[in-house]
């Protein structure tokens, strides 16, 4: 199947949602704001819940408002991440594949995104994610030479960076959008903050296909 | 980098105080726990008096919870003279109360965080054999399941403890997660209705049962979850949750072929009265804030789009 490139903007966020809560499952959307059709490229996410991952109703919801948004905003919903409580296990669960499978129903191309805990140690190499996407009916792991992140040290810096920070703290999902409605779900602040600490784009360096790291 | 007490500008007794509520109302802020008392062990030890040992055995648990080996106990002897000078938690809680269950149980909790499950679960059955009701022991041979991901068996080992500690609160509620992630609704509803019995006026337990209703499907169970929504709302009418589920619900019941006219009437009117409460409670929301402004558009259009349908 085609190319998938992970933006720094949605790596950051997914992996600071995971940071911010470290005792829970937590799942998000994947967006593109590239046309359908040719490689697929994620450049943004929404962070959606860190409390019952499999329970119908606010996941239902979360899916309608995220997809009013990307009609107003011209994105598109492209994939679904997960990161499980147990580290140990980073398959994807049945509640992961029944909602990428109706991502699927509307994006041909939808990548299911699987961050791996226990490769989220301080000195990673390589993005700890493993994707699959959809042959037939069934979800395969995808071939790593396939999936790019550009500026991948500059990205996985930037994450770091915001975790030594605190910053973090600044990310809304929807769960906590819910709590307290004041809260902004499609992260604004933190876009900005992620915005301001990547420098300009030089799409020849530091180019990361997960199946040749980077080696320095 | 400035200590709590100079960053927030609170006294020890501040400080001390603020961990005896958080203790009482059993939060889970184990980074909060461990800056604030970490400074008041090494700082004002000796004016906290018999406090020190159970707040000693509270940031002892926090900072297991936070990776903070160094300040729950040494990893080696080597390390000791990095360790603070007061001596690390469970060392000063082994030191003054030697051969307590209690302490035995911090002690089997560092070697779960070191992932040493075998060797924590030895603990605690030695603790069981001294003292078979050990409710804290038992509770922890079952987290060492859930931590290793065998479900079912933690599942099965909660019900046997259940079916003698019968009112154990947080055993319900932990029973009613697992459920949920085995996506056994029907059992999970059950562990709900349990924890709804004991406690009527909790709004989140009537709403989480509502959504396990709702997930279930089919009419009925939607009808019940309705009435959970709204019940919840009843508790707490701030309850966003509670307000989009009655909608959701609502909605789907106003939809549905099988229902007569009257029925359909009946819950198109609760679907706008909860249509009109979110607008209004995002209107409030979104004065003042330009952050918002996305999802405040986004639900106005979602609402919207399912009142024209």
């Amino acid at each position: 199947m085609g190319e998938v490139e992970l933006s720094c903007l949605a790596y950051v966020k997914m992996y600071l949602h995971a940071c911010l809560f470290p005792r829970c499952s937590v799942n998000g959307l994947l967006l593109s704001s590239s046309p359908a059709g040719g490689a697929v490229c994620v450049t943004d996410c929404v962070p959606l819940l860190h409390t019952h991952l499999p329970l119908a109703p606010i996941t239902q919801l979360a899916l309608t408002q995220v997809d009013v948004w990307c009609a107003q905003t011209q994105q598109r919903i492209v994939g679904y991440y997960q990161a499980n409580a147990c580290v140990s296990d980073s398959s994807p669960t049945p509640c992961a594949l029944k909602i990428a499978d109706k991502i699927a129903e509307q994006c041909n191309n939808a990548v299911l995104l699987m961050i791996d805990g226990g490769k989220m140690s301080p000195d990673y190499r390589v993005p700890p994610i493993v994707m699959y996407e959809r042959k037939d009916t069934r979800w395969t792991l995808k071939d790593k030479h396939t999936i790019m992140l550009r500026q991948w040290e500059e990205t996985r810096d930037i994450a770091s960076q915001l975790l030594d920070s605190g910053d973090h703290s600044l990310l809304v999902d929807f769960d906590s959008h819910l709590d307290d409605i004041t809260r902004d779900w499609t992260n604004q602040k933190l876009n900005a903050k992620i915005a301001e600490l990547a420098s300009p784009a030089n799409d020849n360096l530091g180019v990361c296909q997960l199946g040749n790291p980077v080696l320095r | 980098m400035a200590s709590v007490s100079e960053m927030y500008d609170v006294t020890w007794e501040e400080m001390r105080d603020k961990l005896r509520k958080w203790r009482e109302d059993n939060h889970r802020n184990s980074e909060q726990i461990v800056d604030v008392g970490e400074e008041l062990i090494n700082e004002h030890a000796s004016k906290l008096g018999d406090d020190i040992w159970i707040i000693y055995e509270q940031v002892m648990i926090a900072a297991l919870d936070c990776s903070r080996d160094d300040l729950a106990w040494v990893s080696s002897p080597s390390d000791m003279s990095s360790s603070s000078e007061q001596g690390t938690c469970l060392q000063e809680l082994k030191r003054q109360f030697p051969g307590s269950q209690r302490v035995k149980r911090l002690a089997g909790m560092r070697l779960e965080a070191l992932e040493k499950y075998e060797d924590a679960s030895k603990q605690y059955d030695s603790i069981l054999q001294d003292d078979p009701t050990n409710t804290a022991a038992r509770k922890r041979k079952i987290s060492i399941l859930k931590a290793q991901g065998k479900s079912a068996e933690a599942i099965r080992e909660l019900n046997e403890y259940l079916e003698q500690f019968v009112g154990d609160q947080e055993a319900w509620h932990e029973l009613s997660e697992l459920y949920i992630n085995e996506h056994d609704y029907g059992k999970a509803a059950f562990c709900l209705e349990e924890l709804m019995m004991t406690n009527p006026h909790n709004h989140l337990y009537c709403e989480q049962y509502a959504e396990v209703k709702y997930t279930q499907g089919g009419l009925e169970n939607l009808e019940l979850s309705r009435k959970y929504f709204a019940q919840a709302l009843k508790l707490n009418n701030r309850n966003m949750r509670a307000l989009f589920g009655l909608y959701m619900s609502a909605s789907h019941i106003a939809a549905s072929p099988k229902v007569n006219a009257t029925v359909k009437k009946a819950n198109v009117k609760y679907a706008t009265w909860a249509t009109n409460q979110i607008n209004r409670a995002y209107q409030l929301a979104g004065r003042g804030t330009k952050e918002n402004k996305c999802s405040v558009k986004a639900v106005e259009e979602m609402l919207e789009s399912i009142t024209m349908s």
